[in-house]
This record gives C-alpha cells, structure tokens and sequence, in this order.
C-alpha cells in the first residue's frame, strides 16, 4: 500500500493516514461533578497535520465567569473563534440582565451557536462545567458538533480518545468527592487517557471550582 | 417664521440651523442633570434621580447610569427610552470591537460610533434625532481616563469636567471655576456631588435622589479598572458633607 501512494507523488506521502478534521489538532478534555463542586481538565498539547507538535501550553479551557467554564476540543482554530464568541453572548447577557449566566442557560446558548452551522458547522466540542450562581449546584454537560447536549451528574468527557478517556473515568470516578479528592481522581484520569493518545498530552491543567475557592493546577505527564 | 422650516429633520434653515436638532436639546434641558469629572484616578459621573415615588419597585438597574463595558461607563439625560436604544447599540459596537481586536474598545472609538449613529438621524431618513445626552466616562490604555459628552446632533467632545440636563451651563460654570488639574478621586466625587446639589431644586442634598457612578482602578496594583455603581452609605456621606459644606457657607455669608 505504501508503494501505491509512492506512485501517487510525493504529495500523499505527506499526507496522514487517515485524516479527520477532527484529529488535525487533537485535545482531551474532561469534567467531573463533585460535592458541591465541577472539576474541568484539558490535555496542553497543540498540533498541526497531526503529526507536529507546535505548542505546549495550549489552554483549551476558557473562562466564562468565576463559576463556570467551557472546555472545547475539535479543530483548534474553532476552538478559539467559539470561546470569544461564548465570551461576547455572556458579556452583553451580564450588561443586560445584570446577572451573571447559569450554567444550563449557557450550555443552551452553546447549543445554539453551533446548531445555527448545522450544515456547515463548527468542527469543535464542547464541555460546559459550572455552579448555579445562586445556589451553587453543580452542572455539566458535553455536546456534539451540532449541539447536541448530554448532561449528566458524573462525568463528561470530549477529545480525540474519548473511549479511552471514558473507560478511565467509568473505573476511576465516585460520587460526592471533595475539592481536593476530586482534583486527584480527574488529574489522573486525564493523564491515563492522554499517554496513550498521541495526538492529546504534553501534560495538562485542572480547575476545580467549588463556591468560594478556585483550584487551578498544572499537570506534568508524559511530555510526549 | 422658524416654523416653515422645523417640521423636516433634514432640513436647514436660512439662517443655517437644524430646528429638530436644537428642539432635541431643549427636551434634554428639563431632564435631570447629570455631571462628571474626570481625573487621573477614575472618572466620576454623578447624576440627578428624576423619577422619585415610594411606588417605584427599586430594580438593580439604575435609571441615569449605565455601564456599557467593563472599563466604560455612560450617564444619560434625556428620553430614557431613546438613551435604551442607543445603550444597546453601544453595548452591543464594543463587544464588537472586543471580538474582532481582543482588546477592550478605546473610548473615543465607542463614542464615535455613537454619534456616528445619532448624525444618521440629522441627514437621512426624515426620522426625528434622539432626545438624549450622554456622559461617557472610562478609561483605555492609549489615553487613561477620559470623559466625553455627546449631543443629540451628533457631536462630541473630550472633558475634564462636564454637565448635561436641567441648569447644565449653570453647573458647567461652577466646574469651571471649581476644577482643579491634579485632583483626586475622592476630591472628584466630593465636587461633582457639590455641583450636582447646586444645580438641583431643593436646598438640601438626599441620597436617595442622587445617583453615582464611577470608573477607577480596582485596586492598588492598577491593573484593571472596574464601572461600579457608589453605595448608599457612600452617597449619604457625600451629601452630608456637601448639605453641611453649604450651610457652613451660607453661616459665613450672612455674617
């Protein structure tokens, strides 16, 4: 097979085996429910054409307000025109409502925006994590492409090696952690998912937001 | 004989004037006064509360002061719904801006496009201007803290201190001779508060009918500025100082 692509020219050559628009850049991302708190992981690692590593400190999570967070994983160019997106519809909500968004509302206007590309859309995933403004209950949800939403109260998970990812978690997750045990158990699912995955990794960053405290920490994996 | 010429926005008259745009501004003159002072902490905007009844459900939302980004805030006189159309479309130009440059708008940009907007209404479309004037105050990182006032025709102009609504040349004569380069943020808030009281019908200064808005640092470090609305208790301590400032004055007068 490799000589027929030989034949082909030089061009297939640098092509990668099997290319989806998907995998161009490659993330993991992960969000946890704990005891009145959300844990959010991203991998760091930034690529190009798969193959290439061109960043190592590349933030998948964007903030949104101090208890909520958007994790977004898919083609990275994406990734950042929808955060400053997401950033402009809460900017002006906030100016108006003079409030701050729940995360369901949020998660709604998520959906929203990446289903008004239905066909055409935004080659992106996101995982929406945070607390109720007011009564600091916790909320996550993933969405497909399109917008498609699936919350859940255990876990979420979005990257190129979601099934690895999600086995990890399925093993390695319990109900009602602490901050602090919650920020273990995700740290070391992400870096579980991420060692196998060569397209996701170069360590990674937690934030575990629980009502009056933020925990931000970086991760050191497999620098690989 | 000016009648002739006034029902049309876009037109002029012989004289060179545009009858809708100055019949907008005498509208403004019976709006509550709203006055700011501008110094190298903060800008501050303080502004007369027009609609007073123990009826008034108090909502979270201010009646003269708006914020329309995290570094810029805007004291309105005038129709307030008009100012609401406008409020929006300004919220709406520096998230924008915000989107496309990921940098917050530079003041002078946002109220451009304001005005921009309100001059369309003096040329085109046969569409009465908006009755409202506005107070800008805010700060960026080419130029720190400015204050610009704006006018129903569309015109606009950097400040150090300034005054819109009922009794504004009355209030922008007292800044004149009260304003002082250098001055502090609390010396600002302690003026505005003083020429707001004397450009104000009644002779002593409520905290409920004064409002009070000001953009400065949000801490000592300078490294970002906030829009925040002054507290009750801080406005009751300013017009106690400014009611006893008055009566110590008129104590010395009359002797």
């Amino acid at each position: 097979r490799l000589e027929t692509r030989a034949r082909r020219g030089d061009r297939s050559r640098r092509n990668s085996i099997a290319m989806s628009i998907m995998s161009y850049n490659g993330a993991a991302i992960i969000a946890m429910v704990g005891k009145n708190c959300v844990a959010i992981a991203s991998d760091l690692r930034f690529g190009i054409n798969q193959q290439q590593t061109t960043a190592v400190d590349m933030r998948k999570i964007h903030k949104i307000h101090d208890h909520l967070y958007v994790g977004l994983s898919g083609l990275a160019t994406d990734q950042t025109t929808l955060s400053q997106k997401f950033k402009f519809r809460h900017n002006l909500y906030e100016l108006r409502e003079n409030r701050k968004m729940k995360p369901e509302t949020f998660a709604h206007v998520v959906s929203n925006i990446l289903y008004e590309k239905r066909f055409g859309p935004y080659y992106a995933e996101p995982v929406v994590a945070g607390l109720d403004p007011e009564t600091g209950e916790p909320f996550i949800t993933g969405m497909d492409l399109i917008g498609a939403m699936a919350p859940t109260t255990n876990f979420v998970v979005c990257g190129n090696n979601e099934e690895s990812l999600f086995g990890v978690c399925e093993s390695m997750y319990k109900e009602n952690l602490e901050p602090e045990e919650l920020f273990e158990v995700i740290a070391q699912c992400l870096l579980a998912g991420v060692n196998r995955d060569c397209l996701s990794g170069w360590g990674g960053v937690v934030h575990v937001i629980s009502k009056d405290k933020l925990i931000t920490r970086t991760l050191k994996g497999r620098m690989d | 004989m000016a009648r002739r010429y006034d029902s049309h926005t876009t037109t002029f008259s012989p004289e060179g004037r545009l009858f809708q745009v100055e019949y907008a501004m005498e509208a403004i003159s019976h709006a509550g006064a709203a006055v700011g002072v501008r110094t190298d902490e903060g800008v501050v905007l303080a502004a007369e509360k027009k609609i007073l009844s123990k009826l008034l459900e108090t909502s979270v939302a201010s009646e003269k002061m708006h914020k329309l980004d995290d570094h810029v805030g805007v004291a309105v006189a005038g129709i307030n719904s008009d100012a609401n159309i406008l409020i929006n479309s300004a919220r709406l130009s520096a998230q924008r801006y915000l989107m496309t440059y990921q940098e917050p708008v530079p003041m002078e940009q946002l109220v451009q496009t304001l005005c921009d907007q309100k001059q369309g209404y003096t040329q085109y479309g046969g569409l009465r201007p908006f009755g409202v004037s506005f107070l800008f105050g805010g700060w960026d990182k080419n130029c720190g803290f400015q204050l610009y006032q704006s006018d129903p025709s569309g015109n606009y102009a950097g400040w150090m201190a300034a005054a819109i609504g009922a009794n504004a040349t009355a209030a922008q004569a007292i800044l004149k001779t009260e304003y002082k380069e250098g001055m502090s943020l609390t010396d600002a808030r302690r003026l505005a508060t003083k020429v707001l009281k004397q450009t104000m019908d009644s002779t002593k200064l409520e905290a409920e009918k004064v409002e009070m808005a000001e953009v400065s640092w949000k801490s000592d470090a300078k490294q970002a500025v906030a829009y925040r609305v002054l507290k009750e208790t801080e406005l009751a301590e300013l017009c106690d100082q400014a009611n006893k400032e008055a009566e110590a004055k008129a104590a010395a007068g009359k002797k």
